[in-house]
């Protein structure tokens, strides 16, 4: 089975919404947004995807990956100062169609994406 | 970024309002969790200790919980205190639905159509309901992995908007369970195993909703 894979910028996902990949997903695509979502963000995507919901598709496959998170002063730093001017969580989400993505593991410092 | 913490700061704002002004007898308490983590369970084991009866159809077949459902005025007792909530049963939280997953289970295509239906609708109301809860216990399957994205998004939306929870690691009686796998996954928060199903530990839980209420 084909699929794609597409690079939303958290700051388009930021104004858009959702909008910004349903068809994707729909058609899909693997959409790979630019930053870790807050957990309302996470459950507003949980929630307009379930309003989506039909025979063809079944729903999302979701983790985010959270690299902000430094245990060293300069690094927490360096990311509240990332945050700050560029409005995002240092990190990477990925949404899928479940039917092509079966699970998306995640280990402390990668996610694994199971088609 | 902006509009993010003035939300959370409404959300702070909101909850402290509410606890200010709620009476005690319109305290909820949510049970929120994956899908077949043993919620109904749960309210049933708490509606039959306090009220003599159940709550809702258990079912090996996920979503069998589809609307929300509401006990009102549960008084549990402990150490001479009372405590009165209206308990709140939710459908169990899912990023994905499929129709054909419940025809596996012997379920006709129509049925499994209406159930899939259903099941995505329970899914968004449990989500509108949670600025709605005053506390709520996150019932998960301590046979599972505890660091699912699904219990991962519930604890962070908690969390996000201040309201209290406690972490209900489920089905410990089984042989698979690993109750202590759930409190390694998450150290910063409270984590009672239980069995919903035999009532084992149900005591604990039952006082640590005095401690946090």
């Amino acid at each position: 089975m084909g699929f794609k894979i597409k690079l939303v910028p958290y700051e388009k996902f930021k104004a858009d919404g959702v909008k910004s990949f349903m068809k994707d997903l729909k058609e899909d695509t693997i959409i790979l947004i630019d930053a870790k979502l807050s957990p309302e963000e996470e459950a507003d995507i949980i929630e307009k995807t379930m309003k989506k919901v039909s025979e063809k598709f079944t729903g999302i496959e979701l983790n985010s990956l959270d690299l902000s998170k430094q245990k060293d002063v300069v690094g927490r730093l360096k990311n509240l100062i990332i945050k700050v001017v560029t409005g995002k969580n240092q990190g990477l989400t990925i949404i899928g169609p479940a039917k092509i993505v079966r699970k998306i593991e995640r280990n402390p410092k990668e996610l694994l994406v199971y088609i | 970024m902006v509009l993010k913490h003035i939300r959370r700061a409404r959300n702070k704002i909101a909850f402290i309002v509410r606890k200010i002004f709620k009476k005690r007898k319109d305290i909820k308490i949510g049970l929120y969790g994956p899908v077949n983590s043993g919620k109904t369970t749960l309210a049933n084991r708490i509606c039959l200790d306090w009220l003599g009866e159940e709550m809702g159809k258990i079912s090996v077949i996920p979503h069998e919980t589809r609307e929300i459902q509401m006990k009102e005025k549960v008084t549990i007792k402990s150490n001479g205190k009372s405590l009165t909530f209206n308990l709140v049963d939710t459908p169990g939280i899912a990023t994905k639905i499929d129709f054909e997953e419940f025809l596996k289970y012997g379920m006709k295509r129509k049925d499994a159509k209406t159930r899939a239906r259903e099941a995505t609708k329970g899914v968004i109301e449990a989500i509108k309901w949670l600025d709605k809860m005053d506390m709520v216990l996150v019932v998960l399957d301590s046979t599972k992995d505890p660091l699912d994205q699904v219990n991962i998004t519930i604890l962070g939306n908690l969390d996000a908007r201040n309201i209290p929870f406690i972490i209900v690691a489920n089905k410990v009686d089984l042989k698979t369970s690993k109750a202590s796998r759930v409190r390694e996954a998450f150290p910063n928060y409270e984590v009672i195993g239980i069995s919903a199903k035999t009532g084992f530990n149900i005591e604990e839980l039952y006082n640590a909703l005095f401690r946090k209420l």
